[in-house]
């Protein structure tokens, strides 16, 4: 089998303040002729920076120290800028990332694929008039399987939800026919049911089209759906590489093996059954309702129901999980619970005291803490850890010897060395930061702790230190958590309940175990047949669900 | 040029990357080296001025208007004083002038604008109604107000610039704050226990300092030159004080002829408003931020 494009011996290193650092270290890589090829690693293993290479775009400090990149037989390092140049879009072309950041809002859809087309047939010395890029353009986007091209030429991009704006951008890829098609992580800041549906989408395409596929990700349920060969990379190196199934049924190395363990199973023996708790409820939640008024001065004002008749309890020392995609309200109930917002409608109480009354100073806080998703925004910059961790013990009013033992209770707790202190945010990886927020919220010593997708910005092996931390956390501290998330795969797993909701309503709940294995309502089973998972079997126990069931209560990707 | 040992990216302290950025843009550099000179010039002016008896109403009709030489390097003005001498001195008043000036608006204005940003509703309505009010009035107009109603001089001067240039920071700093106080750090801190002042101080405040001292630095630059216009129009600094902008109106008489009355004085507010700006640029490019 002939290859479309072989990187042999690629070295790239990056030049940062004076320091040199060597990003890729003798790359090799070969995708075959209509093959499928997915290079999976952990961020800062160099994944990004391969694509870039092939693509010509990497960031001016870099520095391509040797190795060749040839696509077709020709070395593209050694060619000029202009063919270089060239090749992007038509040779090769990419799938953007993120389809909420890569519009300009103020611009049409339409526009923003007109320019690329009108610039890269300018390239090629191609005449085209107005009207045949339209008719053009229209036909890609029938491909991408938006079925009303008129709207969506005319569309601004806000008026298109996150689905349709990556199908979109999957157009824009495929306006000049590439041959070699790469997406840098396609979907993932979409829900899981919207990234199903591209998953299928870009698969379709690439073998009706005959064309070439580089997926470059870090979900490996992802990777199973969508290439023949993978590449394991991890700081800059290849460490294994081979044919999916083999690669995943026995994987050489100790790193693809953590990898692979890491995917919390959705079915099968692996599967941990957390213990059904049976105490009395420490949060109940009543007909709770919440409307957001949107109040105008010279308009109409409108309002959007977040909330909708919500009535659950959360039994003392229950891991209890609240599901649902972007929008379903769940960080909104989990708001209401902390007393940040008061609901509309229904009553809340917690622990025994009624929430949104009085009272709410500081007794409540030492009861109710918070760990955000994002440990980059949650800590101050510019304060270390110690700093970080002494506000709340010196306004729970302990002196100053006090406050500095507690803090190294707190990094003991959370298993960071005591010179951790000192350091400051930027100092920190993402799961050093994630212990440091975990340690924030149990430094009052509180009862309940809400982790609002605590582990979603993490990779999949910190993901599963972080989890280990907070069950033992739970065990040894007593604590009850309310674990807010959308990856089901980890709540099946981690949670002792879990309750899913849909649009402001909460359609299901139950133990993870009977819910997982006869889901009642059409939304939970579309939900969970949506799971990208690790195995066949997997995909067999899933549930079974209809097309029109899935188009009824999933987003409106398709226009 | 080191190597970074071992698989992990070393980690830089924010200091380090902070002054790496600083030490290799050669306007920084340049414009630091610059403020640097003007203030040992101003601390040191008696030791280093040629003929410091001309700094006060000194009269030597003889020297009057003599062109540059070794002697006066800068000429001498209509009375026979150095120029030189009084550039030097010049830079004292100033300096004195920056300091006074954003010694008040800087804190003020940086306050009123974290307040604003963080807590919504009615204080930022009233700050920033304020702020806006305060922005309509011509500053020079109001400067010209100050310097009839009160005596003109070098207080009154900074009490004028004073009142409005607050106004920038607080408009500013409202805007970052307010960007500031929506982080989940904030919240966290809140749901910790935290009081108000702790949040103000302790988790927004330090976000702000490096836009503060950028945008401080670059207002040096404009309070000189504002302060000189002053002067200039006979508001500021009683003579005989030696006065940048004083004395380019002096000097500004006996154009044509007597060109150096004018050149040494311009040349002066020149050279410190341009290093304090190439300075605020080079800061601006080393903590990153937009002023």
């Amino acid at each position: 089998m002939t290859s479309l494009l072989e990187i042999q011996d690629l070295n790239v290193s990056f030049r940062n303040y004076g320091i040199v650092s060597n990003v890729l270290k003798d790359v090799a890589l070969k995708i075959p002729e209509g093959g499928r090829v997915a290079l999976i690693g952990e961020t800062g293993s160099g994944k990004s920076v391969t694509s870039k290479a092939i693509l010509g775009t990497l960031p001016e400090n870099a520095v391509v120290e040797g190795g060749s990149i040839r696509f077709d037989g020709e070395d593209v390092l050694t060619l000029s800028r202009g063919k270089r140049e060239a090749m992007k879009g038509t040779a090769f072309s990419v799938i953007m990332q993120d389809p909420l950041s890569s519009f300009n809002p103020v611009f049409r859809i339409g526009r923003h694929l007109d320019d690329v087309l009108r610039f890269s047939d300018r390239r090629l010395h191609e005449r085209s008039d107005a009207a045949d890029r339209r008719r053009r353009i229209e036909q890609v986007l029938r491909q991408v399987q938006l079925s009303d091209p008129a709207r969506v030429f005319n569309a601004y991009p806000s008026q298109l939800s996150g689905g349709m704006r990556q199908r979109v951008l999957i157009a824009l890829a495929l306006l000049h026919q590439p041959r070699l098609l790469i997406a840098d992580e396609p979907g993932t800041a979409l829900d899981v049911t919207t990234q199903d549906e591209i998953m299928k989408l870009i698969n379709r395409l690439v073998s009706d089209n005959g064309l070439s596929l580089l997926m470059i990700t870090h979900n490996l349920g992802v990777v199973r759906k969508m290439a023949d060969d993978i590449f394991v990379m991890r700081h800059g190196e290849i460490v294994e590489n081979g044919p999916l199934t083999t690669l995943f049924k026995t994987p050489q190395q100790a790193y693809t093996r953590q990898l692979i363990n890491a995917i919390p199973p959705l079915y099968g023996p692996g599967v941990e059954d957390q213990p059904a708790v049976d105490a009395d409820p420490i949060i109940s939640l009543a007909n709770v309702s919440k409307t957001f008024e949107d109040r105008g001065i010279f308009r109409r004002g409108s309002s959007h129901r977040a909330v909708d008749n919500v009535s659950l309890t959360v039994a003392r020392g229950e891991i209890f999980g609240l599901a649902g995609e972007s929008g379903s309200g769940k960080t909104t109930v989990a708001r209401m619970i902390m007393g940040l917002i008061r609901p509309s409608s229904g009553a809340i109480s917690v622990d025994g005291g009624a929430v949104g009354g009085d009272g709410q100073g500081s007794d409540y806080r030492r009861l109710i803490q918070i760990v955000y998703q994002n440990p980059g925004t949650s800590l101050n910059p510019k304060r270390t850890v110690g700093q970080t961790l002494s506000v709340p013990l010196r306004f729970a009013g302990l002196d100053a010897r006090r406050t500095e033992e507690r803090i190294q209770e707190l990094l003991a707790h959370v298993e960071l060395a005591p010179h951790y202190v000192s350091k400051y945010p930027h100092e920190l990886s993402g799961g050093q930061k994630q212990r440091v927020a975990i340690a924030r919220a149990l430094a009052a010593d509180p009862k309940i702790i809400v982790l609002d997708e605590p582990t979603s910005a993490l990779d999949v092996s910190v993901q599963k230190n972080v989890i280990d931390l907070l069950q033992r956390l739970r065990d040894e501290l007593g604590l009850t958590f309310l674990f807010i998330s959308h990856d089901l795969s980890l709540m099946r797993n981690f949670c002792s309940r879990i309750a899913i909701m849909l649009r402001g309503e909460l359609v299901e709940s139950g133990e993870p175990r009977s819910v997982f294995a006869d889901p009642r309502h059409p939304y939970t089973r579309a939900l969970i047949a949506a799971v990208p998972v690790m195995s066949d079997e997997e995909d067999r126990l899933k549930p079974r669900t209809s097309i029109e069931e899935q188009r009824r209560y999933l987003a409106d990707t398709v226009a | 040029m080191s190597v970074a040992s071992g698989n992990e990216p070393a980690v830089l302290s924010a200091r380090y990357m902070a002054w790496y950025r600083f030490s290799r843009n050669p306007s920084a550099v340049i414009g630091g080296l610059m403020v640097l000179s003007v203030i040992l010039v101003a601390i040191l002016a008696p030791l280093i001025a040629p003929y410091p008896e001309d700094v006060g109403a000194a009269v030597d009709f003889r020297n009057r208007h003599r062109a540059p030489d070794f002697a006066h390097w800068m000429g001498t003005d209509k009375v026979g004083r150095d120029i030189l001498t009084r550039v030097i001195f010049g830079f004292r008043v100033s300096l004195l002038l920056v300091i006074g000036v954003l010694g008040v608006a800087v804190p003020v204005g940086a306050a009123l604008g974290m307040l604003a940003g963080y807590f919504s509703g009615l204080t930022e309505k009233i700050i920033t109604g304020f702020t806006n009010v305060m922005l309509a009035i011509p500053p020079l107009i109001m400067a010209l107000a100050i310097g009839n109603v009160l005596e003109p001089n070098l207080v009154n001067a900074m009490l004028a610039i004073t009142l409005l240039w607050w106004t920038w920071h607080a408009r500013l700093i409202y805007r970052v704050s307010k960007s500031i106080a929506t982080e989940d750090f904030v919240e966290a801190a809140r749901l910790a226990g935290a009081s108000h002042w702790h949040v103000l101080t302790r988790e927004i405040l330090p976000n702000c300092v490096s836009v503060i001292s950028v945008k401080t630095t670059l207002d040096a630059a404009f309070v000189i030159l504002f302060g000189a216009t002053l002067s200039f129009l006979g508001l500021g600094v009683k003579p005989p004080t030696p006065d940048l902008g004083s004395m380019v109106a002096d000097g500004r008489q006996f154009l044509p002829e007597m060109w150096w009355g004018v050149l040494g004085p311009g040349f002066a507010i020149f050279y410190a408003t341009l290093g304090f700006n190439l300075l605020g640029d080079g800061l601006r490019d080393m903590f990153d931020v937009e002023v």
